[in-house]
């Protein structure tokens, strides 16, 4: 008998968000930061590498889907929710536009992701996402109690449509 | 110099390995991430704007969510693996597909070691040659935590380069 899989939350199942433009176009200053928390310091990254294979200077691999930050004069929730000992930091729900499940107080951990990838964002570009909850499904930890297992599909292209990379990213609620 | 040639940064393109230099077995070698520490942690969590709190904030990551400590984040994990193999690729090859589960929790710390090895080759005639990997990523006490796959593509060594952006065999 599922515990957390209720009607209500298998009603979100393939469930498509709005298109989301992402909140600044490829910065040369976000992916230096970037690329120096990630310890990938590749000459690739800087501006003023040559054009050469990927046409200019790049950003990592997965860097497109990092993109999708709280734009400015949109509720703060740091502030908001300053005085909710249950609040975990996460501003999940406006970083891929699906509607949030009705899972309240439940940990959110990565569970991991499948990715595809087809090119690398350029500095300069603005890229765009559109994600999908394409599974939910209940298991049971070994300790017995329930796990929701989350899966969203995510497409991010160039605001001029060129397909740049897909992520199926598995979160797990419980 | 003037600083704004000092800015630019020429690039050569890094030749990855060729198809036919691959067989099952082959161990890529492996990168090394840490003692990673809070500021690392901190770093990254500024970088890209994510404010999760069981990567910073220890009373609410052991008291809250009963965490044995503060986690090196997923988000984290991940761009060492897409780092490994880019960086073995090259500026020839192409990171395709890669996937991986979060199967166990590293805690600050930690130093992590990321690795791959050859599980498989297949050669798409006249295009490139794909080349299944298994991949991880180890702690110091061997303990693994994020085990997955991974499939790139290579060049032939007397064959053309392929098209970029990345074309998928089945296109």
């Amino acid at each position: 008998m599922p515990v957390m899989l209720t009607d209500e939350i298998k009603g979100y199942i393939g469930r498509t968000s709005a298109e989301i433009i992402a909140t600044d176009t490829v910065e040369p200053g976000a992916v230096r930061r970037y690329a120096q928390a990630i310890m990938d310091e590749d000459p690739g990254y800087a501006p003023g590498a040559e054009a050469g294979r990927y046409g200019g200077p790049v950003a990592p691999p997965l860097y497109p889907a990092f993109m999708f930050r709280r734009p400015l004069g949109t509720p703060d929730a740091l502030t908001e929710r300053a005085a909710d000992p249950d609040f975990d930091g996460l501003v999940s729900a406006a970083s891929d536009g699906l509607p949030e499940l009705p899972l309240p107080g439940r940990a959110l951990l990565n569970g991991g992701s499948e990715v595809e990838i087809v090119r690398y964002a350029r500095h300069g570009e603005a890229v765009k996402q559109r994600s999908r909850y394409a599974d939910i499904y209940e298991r049971e930890a070994k300790n017995g109690t329930a796990m929701l297992f989350v899966i969203v599909e995510t497409e991010y292209r160039t605001t001029n449509d060129e397909l740049l990379l897909k992520v199926r990213k598995t979160h797990i609620r419980r | 110099m003037s600083a704004a040639v000092a800015m630019k940064a020429p690039v050569a393109p890094r030749q990855g390995p060729v198809f036919e230099d691959l067989s099952v077995g082959q161990q890529v070698d492996t990168l090394s991430k840490g003692p990673l520490t809070t500021a690392h942690l901190m770093r990254w969590s500024a970088a890209m704007e994510n404010w999760h709190k069981i990567h910073y904030d220890l009373p609410f990551a052991t008291g809250h969510d009963k965490l044995p400590g503060l986690l090196i984040n997923g988000s984290l994990k991940q761009q060492f693996i897409l780092q490994l193999l880019k960086d073995w690729a090259g500026d020839t090859g192409w990171v395709w597909k890669v996937k991986f589960q979060f199967r166990a929790m590293n805690l600050v710390g930690e130093t992590l070691s990321i690795w791959a090895k050859v599980t498989g080759t297949r050669a798409i005639e006249g295009r490139y040659g794909l080349v299944d990997l298994d991949l991880g990523i180890v702690n110091g006490e061997g303990k693994e935590s994020t085990p997955g796959a991974a499939t790139i593509a290579l060049p032939f060594r007397n064959g053309a380069a392929f098209p970029y952006p990345f074309v998928p065999p089945e296109a």
